[in-house]
């Protein structure tokens, strides 16, 4: 197991899980305002997660909701030997592979996939009108992403996404997969010669 | 990291890489992140220093993802709360139309069980009459106290005559 990267840290970090314990114990009794805190204070990282998997936030919001939901029914049956959020975030990414093994297929954020807000505003910009930058952006950058990613299957992707985008520990990541530290190691460093490689073609490519 | 591709001398590298934050990085911050033992390392491995630039190559690239980090609405707690007591309320429901089914059709269940107590009765009463019937010619040949058993007892009086007649 690798150690934290401060003291201080591991300090906070243990401090937070006693926190989510009473929490989730009160919850357990039914105690509904403890639940909405556990909402509160998890669903920046729950669409994180759900974030890194899929592509649109129509989605996200969609998964996230469902998450919370099973947690909520669930939760007489958690038995607190794993860390509350370490449950949560498996919930999601089983949410998320779910929902894509429905589509069976993985889609790129069109036009289509975007709001009917997004989708004016993308619209005024291309009529010339007030230039929206953050739609189209988001899209190119998402396009990007999904060229450097797409030749990793899901699992890879996502515990590359959780570890380089948002921030997710080995530990972490390992709990929410589970999977032992070392696999996880493993697996990161092959996705990271797959991405690297791909990245490195592109380039070339385009200086050509 | 149990990988037969990994040499055991470059996984001290390849760990301390895994355990860098996520902040953006250049390949000398890298280097000064790293032990003393790993720098000299992958001075030597051709094959660590191709994994720093990977790990970095792949750090650039998904950079711009960081910007699509999506983020919860302020209403997103509320949502899910009124998702959690609306399914509640559903669940509630359930129960209850079971309940108001079984009550609804109590009467008409009562009457179709009674319908059959009264076949049933009926039937075993008809079965057990039957059965009554055909043990009744047996039961007459023996029913009155001074009746005289007929056949048997006239070949006893013929054989007890022939006895008489034969004494002297």
């Amino acid at each position: 197991m690798p150690e934290p990267a401060t003291e201080g840290q591991a300090e906070a970090g243990e401090a937070r899980r006693g926190v989510d314990r009473e929490l989730v114990r009160r919850a357990q009794q039914g105690d509904q305002q403890a639940f909405e805190e556990l909402v509160r204070k998890h669903q920046g990282r729950v669409f994180a997660v759900a974030g890194g998997i899929l592509r649109t936030r129509e989605d996200v919001e969609d998964i996230a909701q469902q998450v919370f939901l099973k947690a909520y029914f669930s939760i007489k049956r958690f038995d607190q030997r794993a860390a509350f959020s370490t449950w949560l975030y498996k919930i999601t990414v089983n949410e998320c592979w779910d929902l894509l093994r429905k589509r069976k297929v993985r889609p790129l954020m069109y036009e289509a996939d975007l709001n009917e807000e997004q989708a004016r505003a993308y619209q005024s910009k291309e009529d010339g009108g007030e230039y929206v930058p953050d739609v189209s952006e988001r899209l190119e950058a998402r396009e990007q992403l999904e060229q450097w990613l797409e030749c990793l299957d899901e699992k890879d992707r996502a515990m590359l996404v959780l570890k380089e985008v948002q921030g997710f520990t080995v530990e972490e990541i390992a709990g929410i997969m589970g999977l032992n530290g070392n696999t996880v190691k493993v697996r990161l460093f092959r996705a990271r010669q797959r991405v690297a490689e791909r990245i490195r073609r592109k380039k070339r490519a385009a200086n050509v | 990291m149990n990988d037969p591709g990994i040499r055991p001398e470059c996984e001290v590298l390849l760990n301390e890489l895994e355990e860098l934050g996520v902040d953006r990085l250049t390949e000398g911050e890298v280097s000064s992140a790293l032990t003393g033992t790993s720098r000299q390392h992958a001075v030597r491995c051709e094959e660590c220093r191709a994994a720093i630039e990977d790990f970095l190559a792949t750090r650039e690239g998904l950079l711009p993802a960081r910007e699509l980090v999506l983020e919860p609405g302020p209403w997103f707690v509320a949502r899910v709360m009124a998702a959690v007591k609306s399914t509640e309320n559903e669940i509630e429901e359930k129960k209850e139309g079971v309940w108001i089914s079984v009550r609804r059709f109590a009467p008409r269940l009562a009457a179709f069980a009674g319908l059959l107590l009264v076949l049933g009765g009926t039937w075993a009463m008809e079965v057990h009459r039957r059965e009554a019937a055909l043990q009744v010619p047996q039961m007459r040949q023996a029913e009155g106290l001074f009746e005289t058993v007929p056949s048997a007892a006239a070949s006893d009086e013929v054989v007890a005559t022939a006895g008489e007649e034969a004494r002297p």
